[in-house]
């Protein structure tokens, strides 16, 4: 059994706390709380036949909680960079937020850029093009998604966690330093999720969903 | 009840069920059919059958009264027992106006007062009372509320003349995001106490809350507005006039602890962690070892409880009551609270795991019982090692 810790990032308004409710959840909430500090979710999926708990940090947009949100960086495993392919001026402030990240982050962070409100076409402002670009760019995976229709939000988190599980086996993670985010369970506490795997003090459990 | 309707219903029918079982006969009110003859198609009721009919008619009546009486003094009761409690606070009202509020200075800090304080305000004077609690240190009158008001209507203008193509092109991480706070407040007043539906666009506290905001941006453009505020003005708007509600909301917000949060002073919110976790070790050990175990540490939970004081997490009634103890005793009381909400719920978290605490605190039970909640809140100790809140 393996626990991944995630993030989500980014600006005010793209709907981070609506992927994530439509990730764990599965529905749509439009006008959603605020998010002041942070806020929780996880979620069990399999991958190659392993179990593995996803536990997703979901932050304050706002750019004054930056220096709180950055306190949490360190110990993701992945962290997800949400624009709103309806304003332009969310994407131009991918850079920004991606130093920031990349700096106070551990090296090894997978980061998958989420381009949300796919659903939204006739009020794009940013082109597909254009994010899967910037991607490529900054080596980072690229998606679109709308958490309103949940396409592809199954799938952003999955290969996000896809990702990560690959360095794992690559060896690219130090899984015993739990700083990265990453904590292998026993082999028998994923059978009953249920039963609330609290070994050794690690920061994700049983199933709550 | 539900056998006694269809004992009803059938018993007039028993001698000749067998005939008209197919016949979905099913009467809605039964009165007036058991006292009436058969229909004449059909043969007469034999008179001791009648006679039986009309006892057990009669019993079913008089076993329906009795219900009725005990349904009515139980009423009577409910009703005693609201009245009681609305005389306590009738008094209670005529006590804080004819007694408290006009001798303000000599009598806030007398044992009687803060007893009664400690109950709740009654909401007629909570208003006044919260006031005169936080005080208006900074000498704020309406007519600086009026001028910061329409400097913020004025940038709203020119906003939305200049065009949209700008709107938050250069809000990077420069002063000019304090400016495009102005829009966020926009987004965020949708998503204040959306519940109640008052703040939202088209209800009658829209402006109102829109108004408080944009004039602080505007009073206090370095600290602009930050997301947790919007919670605190609704609040101060539910029991105060526009301009007052301005009045309380600055000097509030200009508190040592609420700057040092809204300023979003990282260094000095630490230390506020830090103290809090020296009471939280004092009062509750074993939660504190579990949740030192979970590494859940105190700003995941926290920092939503203090930014909104509490609006957000606890039901408003609650909140408000928080809010009145928190006027009298000041930031202490802030974190006295949150100590309150973990021991009443220590046996549940205690055997939760790290995502599950961050889960439920996150998001409190919306059926918090009042009672409790205070009498946990009240067997918190403010002491250290002898050492009081603000020396810790």
């Amino acid at each position: 059994k393996i626990y991944l810790k995630l993030f989500s990032l980014l600006f005010l308004g793209v709907g981070k706390s609506c992927l994530l409710l439509q990730f764990t959840d599965k529905r749509f909430q439009p006008v959603h709380d605020l998010t002041i500090g942070v806020e929780f979710g996880a979620r069990m999926i399999t991958i190659d036949g392993k179990q593995i708990k996803l536990q997703i940090w979901d932050t304050a947009g706002q750019e004054s909680f930056r220096s709180i949100t950055r306190s949490y960086y360190r110990g993701a495993a992945g962290a997800l960079l949400v624009y709103d392919i309806t304003r332009r001026d969310t994407f131009n402030h991918l850079t920004t937020w991606l130093e920031d990240a990349r700096q106070h982050s551990n090296s090894n962070m997978v980061i998958m850029l989420i381009g949300n409100k796919s659903d939204l076409e006739s009020r794009r402002e940013v082109k597909k093009e254009e994010g899967e670009a910037f991607a490529r760019e900054h080596g980072l995976i690229f998606m679109e998604t709308s958490a309103k229709t949940a396409s592809n939000v199954e799938e952003a988190f999955i290969n996000t966690a896809k990702e990560i599980y690959e360095k794992i086996q690559e060896g690219v993670f130090d899984i015993n330093n739990e700083a990265n985010g990453i904590k292998i369970g026993p082999q028998h506490a994923a059978t009953n999720a249920t039963l609330a795997g609290n070994q050794g003090g690690q920061q994700a459990g049983g199933g709550c969903c | 009840e539900y056998e006694e309707k269809t004992g009803r219903a059938h018993r007039p029918l028993s001698p000749k069920q067998n005939v008209r079982k197919n016949l979905d006969f099913e009467p809605l009110s039964t009165t007036a059919l058991i006292l009436e003859d058969r229909p004449a198609n059909l043969p007469a009721k034999p008179a001791e059958e009648a006679q039986k009919h009309r006892q057990q008619y009669e019993e079913m009546v008089v076993q329906a009264k009795k219900r009725e009486l005990k349904e009515a003094q139980k009423r009577k009761k409910q009703l005693e027992e609201r009245c009681k409690l609305e005389d306590s606070i009738g008094n209670a009202v005529v006590t804080w106006n004819n007694e408290i509020l006009p001798n303000w200075e000599t009598m806030c800090c007398s044992r009687k007062v803060r007893e009664l304080w400690w109950q709740g305000i009654p909401p007629s004077v909570r208003g006044k009372v919260w006031s005169l609690a936080i005080g208006n240190e900074l000498n704020i009158t309406h007519e600086l509320y009026d001028i910061c008001l329409a400097r913020a209507k004025e940038k709203w203008r020119s906003r939305s003349t200049v065009g949209a193509e700008g709107e938050c092109e250069d809000a990077g991480f420069s002063a000019a995001d304090r400016e495009a706070s102005l829009e966020l407040i926009k987004l965020d007043i949708s998503r204040t106490f959306p519940n109640l539906c008052i703040f939202q666009q088209g209800g009658p506290y829209h402006d109102t809350l829109h108004s408080i905001l944009g004039a602080y941006t505007c009073y206090r453009p370095d600290v602009g507005y930050v997301q947790g505020m919007s919670f605190i003005a609704a609040v101060l708007i539910l029991n105060l006039d526009t301009a007052d509600a301005f009045i309380a909301f600055s000097n509030l917000l200009n508190k040592p602890c609420q700057m040092a949060f809204f300023r979003v002073d990282h260094g000095l919110m630490l230390t506020y962690f830090a103290a809090f976790e020296v009471f939280f070790e004092e009062n509750l050990p074993k939660l504190f070892a579990h949740f030192k175990k979970n590494n859940l540490t105190p700003d995941i939970y926290l920092i939503d409880w203090i930014f909104t004081l509490y609006s957000k997490s606890l039901p408003l009634d609650l909140a408000c009551r928080v809010w009145d103890v928190f006027c009298r005793d000041g930031e202490e009381f802030l974190f006295r609270t949150a100590l309150g909400i973990l021991k009443l719920f220590e046996d549940i978290l205690t055997k939760m795991d790290f995502i599950h605490i961050a889960q439920f605190l996150t998001k409190l039970p919306e059926d918090l019982p009042s009672e409790e909640f205070f009498t946990s809140i009240a067997a918190i100790q403010m002491q250290s090692r002898n050492k009081k809140w603000a020396q810790v």
